[in-house]
């Protein structure tokens, strides 16, 4: 019932981009989801799709389950366009009627905003697919670090976000069984009205809040009697080590985007002298 | 695979559980496809207190969800409690009504504010009035043995593990079930506590005549409550015998990783120093008297 919750899960899979360090491929992921906002021309779209089917090719999952994860959002992207298509008013007017008016340049800039938000999508489940958990959260520690100096938790933070994370299999699990246990005693979660079907989640939602506490005390109590004790000193068992494959992809991201970014800036000062430029 | 009787276990009242062929596959036609059940066929009758064992994925939770729809019926007949699950339009709530489904660790899906609630939940849920529903909790409630008065307005949460077992179990017998599932009902319970809810079903299964199906990994308790016992082996049944003839059998047994109840090592050794016990010995008071007749003193 609940099994198709998982989009975005890791995908495993022997390949350059699942090799890469997590800490590199974090950082290269919100590059390219600042440098995805400064794209502006067909040219850098053009530039950016080619950019995102070899980072796909390289990473070698499977196309379908990319694109499972812009399923995700079809409502949040069509609301989008819609607002960006309905409320430009500058262009020339194509279509009118009542309050509506649809212009050239608000379909063209509807549509750019579309493709973006779908590439910031498809990026970021590139990482989470060719990351695993683990991984993503030791390298968020890693990269938050310095904010120890400032007292900032950052220990506890990853610990919090990687046991969150961990535990949501066995939710998962624990729903299944309750519902059916629930089933089993007659309850009905199909018909009624709305308020009928959303008291009926009651007995699913306490019981399954009641073992998210008893797992929480399970696992402090273990943890505690391990003398399990934060920050002080941990090694890791697995150290992350930068590789060749780190640099060239760093190479190849900061010269697409680095590139968009400066001609972005600029086109801003340079525009008005010279006009040919393109990009 | 040729077409059979669909009538055959309308006809014989005696028949609590038909099933003829029963096939189950898991995600069919995807690289996660599994066979689940294969080409099981047994039947139950009315009263009896069987019970299922097989190794972990043999198929008998698969099987046990069957009985009440939790998993939807593929191919094979099915016949629970005189409906035909096979059946597009089958009554659901009447069939959940007629089969109790007690979970592994049921004491999990309590949820309401007081066990009167809880317990109440089942029977409302089927459309019988608040105040019938009431009625129908107390008797669960003291058929499990608890103190109803004592016990009716306290948080389910508040209860000793114990206790909120025979509450979940009671939730389900206030539907009043004609057959009653038991999935692994001792797990996690001290030697008490297993002793006290295995003579609890027992008596749940002679006093109130509830045909009992329990799943079970613990022969012992299988051996000295089933009436017959169905193994569970890749999805097959493959021993369907009284629990004394199935754990004679001791080779087979241990190779399906299962074991043998110490009273049937016991009796099985002194088989094999040619003492032969009736097959009523199961229990060690039994084994004990037949022993002493065998000596032709008096039981002491």
């Amino acid at each position: 019932m609940f099994r198709d919750v998982t989009f975005g899960q890791y995908y495993p899979k022997n390949s350059f981009v699942h090799n890469m360090d997590a800490r590199i491929k974090l950082v290269l992921c919100l590059l390219f989801m600042v440098g995805i906002f400064f794209v502006q021309s067909y040219v850098g779209f053009a530039l950016v799709t080619v950019f995102l089917m070899v980072v796909i090719l390289a990473s070698k999952v499977p196309l379908k389950s990319i694109l499972k994860s812009v399923k995700g959002i079809v409502v949040l992207l069509i609301l989008t366009a819609m607002l960006n298509i309905f409320f430009t008013k500058s262009g020339n007017v194509l279509v009118s009627w009542w309050i509506f008016t649809i212009t050239d340049e608000g379909l063209i800039y509807a549509s750019k905003m579309l493709l973006r938000l779908v590439y910031l999508v498809i990026g970021s489940s590139v990482l989470t697919l060719t990351t695993t958990p683990v991984d993503l959260t030791h390298a968020i520690e890693r990269l938050l670090a310095p904010l120890k100096v400032i007292k900032f938790p950052v220990h506890d933070l990853a610990l919090i976000m990687s046991l969150t994370l961990s535990f949501i299999p066995s939710l998962i699990d624990e729903t299944d069984r309750i519902i059916r246990a629930q089933k089993a005693r007659g309850a009905d979660f199909d018909t009624g009205n709305l308020f009928q079907r959303a008291k009926a989640f009651v007995p699913i939602l306490i019981p399954l809040l009641v073992g998210g506490f008893r797992r929480a005390e399970e696992l402090a109590n273990a943890m505690n009697s391990r003398c399990y004790e934060g920050a002080t000193n941990r090694t890791q068992m697995r150290v992350m080590k930068l590789s060749w494959r780190d640099l060239v992809a760093s190479l190849v991201c900061i010269i697409v985007f680095g590139g968009i970014i400066v001609v972005y800036a600029m086109k801003a000062t340079w525009q008005p002298i010279l006009p040919w430029m393109y990009f | 695979m040729s077409k059979s009787p669909v009538v055959a276990p309308q006809i014989d009242e005696k028949v609590a559980i038909y099933a003829n062929n029963l096939n189950f596959v898991y995600n069919p036609k995807s690289p996660f496809e599994k066979h689940a059940l294969k080409d099981i066929s047994l039947s139950i009758n009315k009263g009896e207190f069987v019970a299922i064992v097989g190794h972990t994925g043999s198929g008998k939770t698969t099987f046990v969800q069957h009985l009440n729809a939790l998993v939807r019926h593929q191919s094979g007949d099915l016949f629970v409690a005189g409906l035909n699950l096979a059946d597009k339009k089958l009554d659901l709530k009447k069939l959940r009504g007629s089969v109790g489904m007690v979970f592994q660790y049921p004491e999990y899906q309590l949820f309401a504010d007081t066990v009167l609630e809880d317990v109440a939940f089942g029977p409302r849920n089927f459309g019988v009035a608040r105040e019938d529903a009431y009625k129908l909790a107390k008797n669960a409630l003291e058929t499990v043995g608890l103190d109803f008065e004592q016990i009716k307005s306290k948080s389910p949460f508040d209860l000793s593990g114990g206790e909120k077992r025979r509450v979940a179990l009671a939730g389900v017998l206030a539907m009043k079930p004609q057959i009653l599932v038991l999935d692994e009902p001792t797990a996690g319970l001290d030697p008490q506590g297993k002793r006290e809810i295995l003579s609890l079903v027992k008596s749940i299964n002679k006093q109130n005549d509830i045909t009992v199906v329990m799943v079970s990994h613990d022969m012992n308790e299988v051996y000295e409550n089933a009436d017959r016992v169905i193994v569970f082996r890749d999805g097959g049944v493959v021993y369907d015998l009284p629990p004394r003839q199935l754990f004679k059998l001791e080779d087979q047994i241990v190779s399906m990783n299962l074991e043998i109840p110490q009273m049937a090592q016991f009796t099985n050794a002194l088989e094999k120093q040619g003492i032969v016990l009736p097959d009523d010995c199961i229990t060690v008071d039994q084994i004990f008297d037949a022993l002493c007749q065998l000596k032709g003193g008096s039981n002491v």
